[in-house]
């Protein structure tokens, strides 16, 4: 486990957005320090520019604070990301390990359920999802969940048919293992790595589709988020460019930082390359 | 052999390795020569830098790996070292070729054969061959080095050629421009008695009709023994020995060239104990069937291999006995089924006279009574588990508390003879050889009473082999194991086991005592493998005392 960190912290691309991811989390942390009080409230005048009347990225069409509004917004969109890529995650990697452990029957069946979902476009079933659930944060996280798992379940039930055949995990059931020690033991701890670099792309989608569904209007209306804020500005972009640049800026860096990580994990978990 | 300048003549070769690595040099220093028709065998473990040679002389070092300036590889005249990558492309394929030692994963799986070996063609002439002219040679190419329907060959794609006859597509491959210089960096080690064999065969006799020089690199004295002109010797980069074949493997005058020739498996019978007669045998196999049936399609009749037909083995309590034949035979999965990895059709299988219940727990309780050791030391350890996690797994299932499992799992180490603190390293940062003997104390760690080995040492260069083989030797008196030894490899088989069983296409053709078997071979299948036991005119004075 050190020897893992100890290269994730050699490793250039990964510790960059291991820094911003930070910085993202400690802004969205500190959110309720640095602008107390509502975002939604109005403070100045409408369409202030950035660098006045003491606001950083300035004001929207009712006088709303940018400022306020990405960094009140970061916790929205990182709690939907994480979250959401959980329950994918978790729902993807049972359903995936199942198919690929027991086969057979079963394990065709578990796949053409999965492909049930895959042949709906995912963005398109998000928004008739939250649409029919009625827009809140919770139907958005069923929601990206939904869409997010069966790439998550293709994937791991694919590692898990290659290495339930391998010698190791044959000499595992030789030595008595259970079942569900071999999957948790053997066969899951090696097909991790593509999994968790899985996950922390599938982060990084949630966000934007999490945005996109905002965009339209289908956010919870109770919380700022980055995508409402994009859309609300939309038509003023050549009159306030302020007010959908500053969080387009907030969604690229996080979902940069995010991929740079993922990918850094991804080196660093495999044990060859990490080790030369 | 006729003494004029050699075809190729290496002198001063040295490999710079990066500053990372264990040593400076993989190579250091070497020098030798190849004469016009002469088979030249490049002897050493892995790890010696008999590859790196071979890849030096092709230009096709790893990167940040590098000739030194003083090195010289001279071939008609051209300083190989000196030319530049275009020229050198020039050089490959054409004057010099290469076989290499894995036939699985040197072709391209998704292009027919017959395009790859064209390809070779087609690069090397800058004038327009006809396509006709193309295909004529190819297929006379193919047929050359013995293989059947060589207009049906040209077609296939490379998974539905054998291991066998994939090597030869890449001899092939190699001929085609009529080198002058063969390199062959193991071209044999990764197929079974009998292929390698047929190959080494095909090698002599294309070099012969052909004139070649050829530099073959080998592990195996064995191998030598059949092949080679002039054998050159090396160890840790550095040549330790060179002469003619008959001056080194029968006056070898450096310690290392006497181990190696002294590795060479089947040589002499071990002292085997046979442990005390019990009144009935520990294993009963009775008319054991398995037939393996695959669909491709719809309109496709399905496949079937017979993997065993009517098989019936008993092993007796402290017996080894060993299950040899060519892959395909059957015999990894009569292993397998012993194992309860595999179900048979129909056939019983007696454990210590009682046969084995099919519930999970029965099925695990048997288990820890049977253990087994696989053939690829790479694959047969978990990556991510550590080495003592890995041993000690098997008595914490069983109710043994962990930190006593781990001592466990500790002494076992030191008794297979690698060092306890082995017990917090991962897997990867191990050799073959010693991965093997992880996976040995894998399985002694359940005490079992009967241990099968399915092709253990089948994977490892010949001195660690015999290290391995006397290990298991030692380890069965120790323990008191019941062994069922699957090996292809007749030498091995004569070597360590009381009883020898011969199998081919799933059925059992002669069983019996190693010597009788060796002195008076009944079956012809028998008597086809223990003629392809490399080696055999030298050692064979050896193997028959």
């Amino acid at each position: 486990m050190t020897a893992i960190v100890r290269s994730f912290l050699r490793h250039p691309s990964g510790m960059l957005g291991l820094v911003i991811l930070l910085l993202v989390v400690a802004l969205a942390l500190a959110a309720p320090l640095l602008y107390p009080g509502n975002p939604w409230d109005t403070v100045a005048a409408p369409f202030t520019p950035p660098r006045t009347d003491g606001m950083l990225l300035g004001s929207d069409s009712l006088g709303r604070d940018i400022a306020a509004g990405i960094a009140h917004g970061t916790r929205v969109s990182l709690m939907i990301g994480v979250v959401s890529t959980l329950v994918a995650l978790l729902i993807g990697v049972v359903v995936g390990a199942l198919s690929g452990y027991l086969g057979g029957r079963i394990g065709e069946l578990l796949m053409r359920f999965t492909e049930l979902f895959q042949t709906i476009p995912a963005f398109l079933l998000a928004i008739l999802l939250v649409a029919i659930l009625t827009p809140s944060i919770r139907t958005i996280v069923i929601a990206i969940a939904v869409v997010s798992w069966p790439q998550v379940a293709r994937l791991t039930r694919g590692e898990f048919l290659a290495l339930k055949e391998r010698e190791f995990v044959q000499a595992a059931r030789c030595q008595g293992e259970s079942a569900l020690a071999l999957i948790v033991r053997h066969i899951l701890p090696n097909a991790l790595s593509p999994i968790i670099v899985t996950g922390s792309l599938a982060i990084a989608t949630a966000i934007l589709i999490e945005s996109a569904l905002s965009f339209m209007g289908l956010g919870d209306p109770n919380l700022m988020s980055w995508g409402f804020m994009i859309g609300a500005a939309r038509t003023m972009i050549r009159t306030a460019w302020w007010m959908s640049v500053f969080p387009g800026v907030a969604i690229l860096l996080t979902v940069l930082a995010i991929n740079l990580v993922g990918e850094g994990l991804n080196d660093v978990l495999n044990p060859r390359i990490s080790r030369q | 052999m006729t003494v004029k300048t050699p075809l190729l003549s290496i002198q001063n070769l040295s490999v710079v390795l990066p500053s990372s690595g264990d040593r400076a040099y993989a190579v250091d220093r070497l020098s030798l020569d190849i004469g016009e028709n002469e088979i030249v065998c490049l002897v050493g473990e892995s790890g010696s830098g008999k590859s790196m040679t071979a890849h030096a002389v092709l230009g096709l070092l790893p990167p940040r790996v590098s000739i030194d300036r003083m090195s010289r590889i001279e071939m008609m005249g051209t300083d190989l070292t000196r030319l530049d990558p275009q020229a050198m492309r020039q050089w490959r394929g054409e004057r010099i070729s290469m076989v290499f030692q894995e036939p699985m994963s040197a072709l391209n799986p998704l292009q027919r054969v017959g395009v790859q070996v064209a390809e070779a063609l087609q690069l090397h002439n800058d004038a327009r061959v006809s396509r006709t002219e193309i295909d004529e040679r190819v297929v006379a190419i193919i047929d050359a080095v013995g293989l059947p329907s060589p207009r049906q060959i040209v077609r296939s794609y490379p998974f539905q050629l054998s291991g066998g006859q994939r090597q030869r597509v890449m001899i092939a491959m190699a001929l085609l421009n009529n080198p002058r210089l063969l390199l062959a960096d193991e071209p044999t080690t990764a197929l079974d008695v009998t292929t390698q064999r047929q190959i080494l065969d095909l090698i002599q006799s294309l070099q012969a009709q052909r004139q070649m020089g050829v530099l073959f690199i080998t592990h195996d004295f064995g191998v030598v023994a059949d092949i080679a002109d002039r054998v050159v010797v090396m160890q840790h980069g550095i040549v330790v020995e060179q002469g003619t074949r008959d001056e080194v493997l029968r006056h070898p005058q450096h310690a290392y060239t006497r181990a190696l020739i002294e590795a060479v498996p089947g040589r002499k019978a071990r002292a085997i104990a046979r442990g005390g007669v019990a009144a009935q045998p520990l294993l009963k196999i009775e008319g054991l069937n398995k037939t393996f049936v695959t669909r491709s399609g719809l309109f496709t009749p399905p496949r079937t291999v017979v993997a065993a037909d009517s098989i019936d083995l008993s092993i007796t309590e402290g017996e080894t006995v060993s299950v040899v034949g060519e892959s395909g035979s059957g015999k990894s999965t009569l292993g397998r089924m012993v194992m309860r990895l595999i179900e048979p059709d129909s056939g019983t299988i007696l454990f210590a006279g009682k046969p084995v219940g099919h519930s999970v727990a029965e099925v695990r309780e048997y288990r820890r009574q049977v253990q087994i050791i696989f053939q690829d030391p790479f694959a047969s350890l978990n990556p991510r588990q550590k080495v003592g996690e890995a041993i000690a797994r098997g008595p914490i299932i069983f109710g043994t508390p962990r930190a006593e499992a781990l001592k466990i799992a500790a002494a076992l180490l030191d008794r297979v003879g690698l060092s306890a603190a082995a017990v917090d390293r991962f897997p990867h940062e191990f050799s073959g050889g010693q991965r093997q003997r992880i996976s040995i104390a894998r399985a002694l760690a359940l005490k079992p009473r009967l241990l099968i080995a399915d092709e253990a040492v089948s994977a490892l260069d010949v001195s660690v082999q015999a290290q391995v083989l006397a290990l298991l030797a030692e380890l069965k008196t120790e323990f008191g194991l019941t062994m069922m030894f699957i090996t292809h490899d007749l030498r091995v088989a004569a070597e360590i086991s009381n009883s020898v069983v011969v199998m081919q296409k799933g059925r059992i053709v002669e069983r019996g005592a190693p010597a009788k078997l060796f002195s008076g071979p009944q079956h012809d299948y028998t008597r086809q493998l223990l003629g392809a036991m490399p080696g055999l005119d030298f050692f064979e004075h050896r193997i028959a005392a």
